[in-house]
């Protein structure tokens, strides 16, 4: 009785560490960010060759930039097919604080990038020498990849005038 | 570092939700127990204690660039972030920095040669700030006491509060930290800035959202925050209460101070001129709460609904008491870098200067030592990071052609000025360098001396 009783516990313990490696594969992949480094910004815009794309940076560290996740957050819904890809420049280490701001406004399912090198500024170089650093800042890609760049947060207007096909908005 | 971090979470969760299980298998009830770590390891299969031993190997694994521990201690300013530092009048350098979520005290009697074992300013530990725009600050007055302010991040929504302590035997022990804004909202209080005066009143500003959080209750728009100060006439015993300065601001800029008379100081930071226009205000305050001679202290047009994380630098000059200022902006009207000296009797800003209007080019750091003043910034080229020096002999009128003081191929900090009376040093952090302490302007100081 007690060396069954033994036995269903260790069964039980190994079963609940096998779920936990479950979990910790679950926990390290609760997100979808992925580590942005100097070779990222090429790697996105080859994933969308021959299209066009918005791509929005942001952190958690400006208050500007939750006005425009909240309205990009709704305009998605409106479009669910809309492409868009986020990359945040804050660490990637605090992935935790970002993933909560995405959860607020629905946008963790979107491609989405963090900053994985402290040497932000060859990051932001890679992206756009011409950025300096800040935020909200968006960049929109047409079709053969043109590029057309704004500061601040995005507006609708500007997302009728950048994208070719016509949006739906509330 | 940022990876042992994460590892080392990763690796204390697993432990939680382990304790967690077995307890729960073991008693039936879903409660804490504690347990030792090594008795928890040893209970469970070999896999478990791989899976363990790979985690503890991959959390202690450092790589070629970061600080040496062995060598430094588990905390030194090479391994922590964000440094300030000053003199005292004794000729002895302090700086403070942040490690681990703890603000730390170190000094040095040989100029940054070696320094002291560090001390804890927050015995317990709290989110302090530690990025360029946000760093703790560093004050000895002439009586020894030293003073330290930071920003502790509350939550990840922008808020925080601004804390002081200070320590009265020399930097052996530091008071319990203290919340200087008064209003106990949990909102945003974040960029802080100190400066002691001649007269010994100590100034704490900042950037504060109580304002645009009494506008949303009234469903009033309110664009940016408010800049707010307290004073200490005390050796910072006691605090006054909050004065605000001008609704408005910009909410993510570090604010410049500078003397104005014996007990006054003339402050410097961005204001959102109109709707969007993010452009630089000053204004002088007194001990007492009163702001005066506000005025405006940039003209760039700068019409952005974002945040440019880039804040003025200032210094009084010595010639003719008019405040040179130093400032980021991507502006209608200029772009990238700029000098300019106010005057508040004119109340405009004279001599104008592009200082570097090359991509990537920003934080410039002004000072002034014998009648000359110098201004140093951070510039990218494609490949590094410079920091870059110009001066300029004749008040801000003209300027010399730069040079580069160091450069780096990793991350690093902003570059600061620390004044002393023979001389100025720079005080830059970086990954790839540590912590550099150099005297770069002035009389000889051994081998270190640059001129």
């Amino acid at each position: 009785m007690l060396n069954s009783s033994l036995f269903q516990r260790t069964k039980c313990l190994d079963f609940c560490v096998a779920s936990l490696l479950v979990l910790f594969s679950v926990a390290a992949q609760a997100d979808n960010f992925k580590a942005f480094t100097a070779d990222s910004f090429q790697e996105i815009k080859s994933s969308y060759e021959g299209e066009e794309f918005l791509l929005g940076l942001w952190s958690v560290d400006c208050p500007p930039c939750l006005v425009e996740l909240e309205f990009m957050g709704k305009l998605l819904e409106l479009n669910p097919n809309l492409p868009y890809v986020l990359v945040s420049t804050d660490p990637i280490e605090q992935r935790e604080y970002s993933q909560e701001f995405l959860e607020d406004f629905g946008l963790t399912e979107m491609e989405s990038w963090m900053f994985a090198d402290s040497f932000v500024e060859k990051l932001r170089f890679s992206i756009d020498a011409n950025w300096y650093g800040e935020l909200p800042r968006s960049y929109f890609f047409d079709n053969e990849h043109e590029m057309k760049s704004h500061s601040g947060i995005i507006s609708r207007e500007l997302l009728s005038d950048w994208f070719s096909s016509s949006l739906k908005f509330q | 570092m940022a990876r042992q971090n994460f590892l080392r979470e990763f690796f204390i969760r697993s432990l939680t939700i382990q304790l967690l299980c077995r307890t729960f298998l073991e008693g039936g009830v879903f409660k804490y127990k504690a347990i030792n770590v090594i008795e928890l390891i040893s209970s469970y299969s070999k896999t478990a204690v791989a899976v363990f031993s790979i985690l503890l190997l991959s959390t202690t694994a450092v790589s070629a660039n970061e600080c040496d521990t062995s060598a430094q201690g588990l905390t030194s300013v090479d391994c922590g972030a964000t440094p300030s530092a000053t003199f005292d009048q004794n000729g002895r350098l302090w700086l403070t920095y942040v490690q681990d979520q703890h603000v730390y005290v170190s000094h040095s009697d040989d100029f940054g040669e070696s320094y002291s074992p560090s001390v804890v300013v927050n015995k317990i530990p709290e989110d302090a700030e530690h990025n360029g725009e946000n760093r703790p600050k560093i004050i000895v007055d002439a009586d020894s006491n030293i003073f330290v302010s930071w920003t502790k991040k509350t939550s990840p929504r922008f808020t925080g509060e601004i804390r002081f302590s200070r320590s009265t035997d020399g930097g052996d022990t530091f008071e319990t930290p203290r919340t200087i804004n008064d209003d106990e909202l949990f909102t945003g209080h974040r960029f802080e800035s100190l400066f002691l005066t001649e007269s010994g009143h100590m100034y704490v500003t900042w950037v504060d959202k109580r304002d645009l959080e009494a506008n949303i209750e009234l469903g009033k728009d309110y664009a940016g925050a408010a800049v707010y100060y307290a004073v200490s006439s005390d050796q910072g015993q006691t605090f006054s209460q909050n004065y605000r300065v001008a609704n408005n601001s910009c909410e993510c800029c570090r604010i410049a101070i500078a003397p104005r008379g014996p007990e006054n100081i003339a402050i410097l930071w961005r204001q959102i001129f109109g709707v969007t226009t993010r452009d630089h205000a000053i204004a002088v305050l007194t001990p007492d709460g009163k702001t005066m001679e506000m005025g405006r202290a940039s003209y760039d047009d700068w019409q952005i609904d974002a945040c440019p994380h880039h804040g003025p630098s200032m210094v009084q000059s010595g010639k003719s008491g008019d405040y040179h200022m130093s400032w980021f902006t991507n502006g209608d009207l200029h772009q990238g870098i700029y000098y300019a000296r106010y005057s508040f009797e004119k109340a405009s800003p004279e001599d104008v200067y592009q200082v570097d209007g090359s991509a990537g080019a920003g934080h410039p750091y002004l000072a002034e030592y014998d009648q000359t003043l110098y201004l140093v910034w951070k510039a990218f080229d494609g490949q590094q990071s410079q920091i870059s020096l110009i001066k300029s002999i004749d008040d801000g009128k003209s300027w010399s052609v730069s040079e580069i003081l160091r450069s780096t191929s990793q991350g690093s900090d902003h570059p600061l000025i620390v004044n002393k009376d023979d001389g100025l040093f720079l005080s830059w952090h970086s990954d790839e360098h540590g912590y550099v302490f150099e005297k770069f302007a002035g009389r000889a100081l051994g081998l270190s001396y640059v001129e």
